[in-house]
């Protein structure tokens, strides 16, 4: 039995006079298969970033371990034959080791702070940008530049502090999302991530983890 | 070569039938996008989105319906959500141009019926006018639309009878046109 809204006439018509209704142009294929290529050619860098964190990291600790190990053989060397003459007031091994310590904790410091100093900056900048789509381009590469340093941040022995791992996470998350902003529909992502940042109360808590005072003098307390 | 034995070759990291599955339904997807989209760089973005997706996910496809069914359900997702986002960007814009506009009154020539037959498919709710469009317009089988959409076929049915119902009533300063 035919439906009582059918009507094959129509049907027939409508079918036939729909068809210049978005009518396609060919299919633009090699432009497309390059795009899409690029693409994940783009994606598959960012997926084997995890372990080119570890590499990094493996690679730094390494050569600062053979820095090390030379630099204490030689001062060794200097005690040793010095030691001939008079006593050491303090075994020469454990001092070595402090200075180096204290060295490595402030230029560590001075990093650290450097980074979130940039961070924050780069943060006020994009909630407050109202020129919106024009930036998109520069600030996601800015945002993928942090991020690389957010994720070796990740990796360090800072994070093994849960208020500063908690930090470095949401960071990375806001980094994310803004590295990954497509220029010609970043409208209401920009909002979403905007919303996302403010409830997450990220921008206090990075000012929070700033030392007052210039860059140059705020080694002392970042993370 | 199968299709199943070009899939089998992509998962085993084969460029060559990566290439060969794209040409297979670049076509079919790019024609539906841009028929749900009516412009070519969005239509651009969804087929790309779409083969990156597929390409990405294809370990997870296995088998039980056809590739381009699966292809297919993986179109209709990227386009109406990036549809949506778009719908939701220009909306603000046409607020704020709105917003400068008024007090201002334009007088619009009675439009053709291809522009006419446009509005009125436009004006269609999102479900309505994606089966229509699908079936009428792109001729595919309201089982494949069904499984695209993830509803019933009977759902789609009667999608596309409603929407055609619609686009009668829209339409029908035109009736000459398909009574004669």
């Amino acid at each position: 039995m035919m439906d009582q809204h059918e009507d094959p006439k129509f049907e027939k018509w409508l079918k036939n006079a729909a068809q210049s209704y978005h009518a396609p142009r060919t299919t633009p294929r090699e432009e497309l298969w390059a795009r899409i290529a690029a693409e994940r050619q783009r994606k598959h860098v960012i997926e084997i970033r995890p372990w080119m964190r570890w590499a990094v990291a493996a690679a730094a600790v390494l050569i600062l371990g053979i820095g090390i190990g030379r630099w204490t053989a030689k001062q060794s060397n200097g005690t040793a034959v010095a030691s001939n003459d008079s006593a050491p007031s303090a075994a020469p091994g454990t001092q070595v080791a402090r200075e180096i310590d204290s060295l490595a904790g402030v230029a560590y410091q001075v990093a650290a702070t450097q980074y979130l100093s940039r961070t924050e900056a780069f943060l006020t900048s994009f909630r407050a940008d109202a020129n919106r789509s024009a930036n998109t381009a520069r600030l996601a590469r800015q945002a993928r530049e942090l991020l690389t340093t957010t994720q070796l941040m990740l990796d360090s022995p800072a994070a093994s502090n849960p208020r500063v791992r908690s930090l470095l996470e949401d960071l990375e998350l806001v980094l994310m999302q803004i590295a990954l902003l497509n220029p010609l529909q970043d409208g209401r992502d920009r909002d979403l991530i905007t919303e996302g940042m403010n409830q997450s109360n990220v921008l206090p808590k990075l000012r929070s983890a700033i030392p007052a005072g210039p860059v140059s003098a705020r080694n002392q307390g970042a993370l | 070569m199968d299709e199943s034995q070009l899939i089998a070759r992509v998962r085993a990291g084969d460029s060559a039938a990566e290439r060969a599955l794209y040409d297979a339904h670049v076509d079919r997807v790019y024609r539906l996008a841009f028929r749900l989209a009516g412009d070519d760089a969005l239509a651009q973005d969804f087929t790309q989105e779409t083969f990156i997706r597929a390409f990405d996910r294809l370990g997870s496809f296995r088998g039980d319906a056809a590739f381009s069914t699966w292809l297919h359900t993986i179109t209709t997702t990227v386009v109406l959500n990036g549809l949506r986002k778009v719908k939701r960007f220009r909306q603000r814009e046409a607020d704020i141009d709105d917003a400068h506009e008024i007090g201002v009154t334009q007088r619009h020539a009675e439009p053709d019926l291809k522009a006419r037959l446009k509005q009125a498919i436009d004006e269609l709710p999102e479900g309505y006018r994606t089966v229509f469009v699908m079936h009428d317009v792109e001729g595919y089988t309201h089982e494949e639309i069904g499984a695209a959409l993830g509803v019933e076929t009977g759902t789609s049915k009667a999608q596309l009878s409603r929407a055609r119902a619609k686009l009668r009533v829209a339409l029908s300063d035109f009736a000459g046109e398909w009574t004669t």
